[in-house]
């Protein structure tokens, strides 16, 4: 009987000592926060670089938290937040781009106004993000959208651009038809897993020809995508289309693919791309970056006949971050993206990343081998008006998908006749 | 195996049967058991068999559906009732819904010409390509079952696409079908016959005959080895006869191999109608449904309308999805019923 007693108490007290230790790991476990954050771009080292870099700093700063980052590809991402948000989970921080409006109507973005200091933010970054009155993103991430080409292919064409980068519908026109009659792929596209660059020509080339005050109202559905101006402009698109100037693999190519087959192989003479083209090219041949000693050029596109505005040009904030409305570590988040909102966060984002930031920075500090490509990037944008946000942005629902279909797609597929495509366009988008 | 028949106890003959003519089949099984001494003529036993249902042990038979039941309930049957629930409904995150009768139904079958053109295509699929699947199956098992050279190595290698997933075959297929290094192309430049090379699923003329094929590639290794099995199963003395007849092999394949393998064709044909009633993934990994919805499905465009347009509503896809549902249902069950005509006709 005296033994049963003593291995009672002996096990007893092993189990007081287990629940002990157990619960001593349990706070410390509980003493440290984690905040979450689920990003996209998985394959761009430098941009994850650049995120790690605020992070370590935020760590530093506020000891016991952790920041577990969790990066996608945009469609898995996309996915994964409606997916966890409809449950009422989700990361504390999500990447965001100003046209996913509809987590903002659904109540699934925080309010930044009082959480991030805005004099580190450019106004109109600010602006992109402003519904009512309330700021829901911090535009890491922004863009013009350029149109790239490669300088020998153009002199080996005989061509010279003018100073300010920009020439004619016709001059244009003769470039696309000399190119392709060298044998060169005239224009690298593709939008085989993008439903946006295969309209980039056409985009800029109606906001051009339009204004802006009237590429609004088109892209709001108050004016006809009949109007004989948007019909001259895709006339003259289906011209440069039949001369061959998108690859045969237009359809299929995808954007990473795109950028691969201007600059390595099998080349082509010119790449519309927003301006973000730096964060894959600028790195090492052996991860798909360009070729060292690429002769990269920038120049505008095309003016537009009686155009309204051929200076104008699309200015898009591009990839954010936002807080989870439901996170329960709110503070600590919108003090990750202070940590983030610096001059000296956005000064790392262009001369790491070499692409524009809605963050306040300092570009003259960009040096070394890409600090030409700014410059030249810089002089291009000399002058510029620019239109914030593109059809990608604005565009909702049946006409969006209308849109990428057609103009982003079949029609510079060389699928539709101009009359056709307007029709569609037209059909799904007017709305007087 | 006197042992072995007195384990079995009797309460689980119920489980084991299915009606009278298992009943009669067991009884059967029992006196020639009884002959050889492994059963014993145990009336309680064959009562029980006999008896049937009037004494069914409910508690073991629930301990044994319980788990499927649950797992069904929880993962078909309350997902089905929830989406058939939310297309009456705009469904906001968070439980939040507002009721709108049939206006997601009569949106979708008057002003969504989209979801038209994907029933459209889907049915393409559903219609050729169970066809081209079973069709191609069939030819491959012909040609293993008559021994062609190197049998066992076409065997595997024409099954490996079966073991390949869906993201893997639509990657192969994409450089495949690439217009500038694809082997489709490259075959045709090295023949002279450059002037054919096409963007295939670029193109909304031949996308999605693009993708039946590439479709068709991947499963007819698995109707081979069905068809195969069927083919081995066949009796001998059928086919000696025919031999003996002089019957050719066309003839003999037609009138005698075909007829004989039915019902396993008609089995595979409503398995692969059913499968392409759903077609989902490898369409979204090769086209996304473009160009200009030349290949979107109704699953994809589903996906699309759940996932990709800019709205968290899970209303109108529901509802295309709750009247997709209905009409494969009413396939199934028309084919179920159409089968069992022909089975009840032949014999």
């Amino acid at each position: 009987m005296y033994h049963i007693k003593r291995v009672i108490r002996r096990w007893s007290s092993v189990g007081v000592l287990i629940i002990g230790l157990a619960l001593g790991w349990m706070s410390s476990a509980t003493a440290e926060t984690t905040l979450t954050l689920w990003s996209h771009e998985a394959d761009e080292a430098a941009k994850v670089a650049w995120a790690e870099t605020a992070a370590k700093k935020f760590e530093q700063a506020n000891p016991g938290v952790k920041v577990k980052m969790t990066w996608y590809q945009k469609e898995a991402l996309n996915a994964a937040l409606k997916a966890a948000l409809r449950a009422g989970q989700g990361p504390d921080i999500l990447y965001m781009e100003p046209d996913q409006t509809e987590y903002i109507d659904n109540g699934f973005l925080l309010p930044l106004n009082d959480l991030i200091n805005w004099n580190n933010v450019e106004p109109w970054a600010r602006e992109a993000w402003t519904h009512n009155g309330k700021v829901y993103g911090l535009a890491k991430e922004a863009y013009t959208i350029e149109l790239y080409y490669n300088k020998d292919w153009m002199k080996k064409l005989g061509v010279t651009l003018p100073p300010n980068g920009q020439v004619s519908q016709a001059e244009f026109l003769q470039i696309v038809k000399k190119a392709a009659a060298a044998g060169m792929t005239p224009i690298a596209q593709g939008v085989g897993d993008r439903p946006f660059p295969g309209a980039y020509l056409t985009h800029e080339a109606v906001l051009k020809k339009l204004g802006r005050a009237d590429y609004g109202k088109l892209l709001d559905g108050k004016l006809s995508w009949k109007d004989p101006r948007i019909v001259e402009v895709f006339t003259w698109v289906k011209q440069l289309v039949d001369a061959g100037a998108y690859p045969k693999s237009f359809a299929t190519l995808k954007l990473g693919e795109s950028h691969y087959y201007f600059h390595t192989k099998p080349g082509a003479l010119m790449f519309p791309m927003g301006a973000f083209y730096s964060g894959r090219a600028f790195v090492p041949p052996d991860k798909g970056g360009q070729p060292e000693n690429f002769p990269l050029g920038v120049m505008n596109f095309a003016a537009m006949d009686g155009g309204a505005c051929n200076q104008c040009k699309s200015l898009l904030a591009g990839g954010s971050f936002s807080i989870n409305a439901y996170s329960k570590n709110q503070k600590l988040a919108g003090a990750l993206l202070s940590e983030m909102a610096t001059p000296e966060m956005g000064t790392l984002w262009v001369s790491t990343i070499f692409l524009q930031t809605g963050i306040k920075s300092d570009p003259s500090k960009v040096t070394g081998k890409y600090a030409a490509y700014f410059r030249e990037l810089a002089a291009m944008n000399k002058g510029a008006e620019y239109f914030i946000g593109s059809p990608r942005n604005l565009l909702k629902g049946q006409c969006a998908e209308t849109y990428v279909q057609v103009v982003n797609t079949a029609f510079p597929g060389g699928l539709l006749p101009v009359d056709k495509a307007l029709d569609m366009v037209n059909q799904a988008c007017y709305k007087p | 195996m006197g042992k072995l028949s007195l384990s079995i106890p009797p309460a689980f003959f119920p489980l084991l049967v299915e009606g009278p003519a298992m009943a009669k089949s067991v009884t059967t099984m029992s006196a020639v058991s009884t002959s050889e001494g492994l059963l014993s003529t145990r009336p309680e036993v064959i009562q029980r068999v006999r008896g049937g249902p009037a004494q069914a042990p409910w508690g073991a038979i629930m301990v044994y559906l319980t788990p499927a039941l649950l797992v069904y309930l929880a993962f078909t049957m309350y997902p089905v009732v929830l989406t058939f629930y939310n297309s009456f409904h705009v469904i906001k995150p968070r439980g939040a819904e507002e009721y709108v009768g049939l206006a997601n139904f009569i949106t979708l079958f008057t002003k969504d010409p989209t979801f038209w053109r994907a029933v459209a295509n889907t049915m393409i699929w559903a219609t050729v390509a169970p066809v081209a699947d079973v069709g191609t199956g069939l030819v491959l098992a012909l040609c293993l079952y008559a021994k062609v050279p190197f049998a066992r190595f076409f065997r595997v290698a024409w099954f490996t696409p079966v073991l390949i997933s869906y993201v893997v075959v639509g990657i192969l297929w994409m450089w495949i079908y690439n217009y500038d290094w694809g082997i489709a192309n490259q075959f045709l430049r090295t023949v002279g016959l450059g002037a054919w090379a096409h963007s295939w699923i670029g193109d909304p003329a031949t996308a999605l005959w693009a993708l039946i094929f590439a479709h068709a590639w991947k499963w007819a290794g698995f109707n081979m080895v069905v068809c195969l099995a069927a083919l081995f199963a066949l009796p001998s003395e059928v086919l000696e006869a025919a031999e003996l007849d002089n019957c050719g092999w066309f003839r003999k394949l037609v009138h005698i191999i075909i007829p004989m393998l039915r019902a396993t064709l008609l089995n595979l044909l409503i398995l692969a109608f059913v499968g392409k009633m759903k077609v989902f993934d490898l369409v979204w990994i090769m086209t996304r449904g473009g160009p200009l919805w030349s290949t979107e499905t109704v699953s994809t465009y589903v996906y699309k309308r759940a996932f990709e347009w800019n709205t968290f509503d899970l209303g109108y896809p529901s509802a295309v999805a709750a009247v997709w549902f209905i009409v494969v249902m009413a396939f199934v069950i028309g084919l179920t019923w159409l089968f069992r005509q022909r089975e009840r006709l032949e014999y």
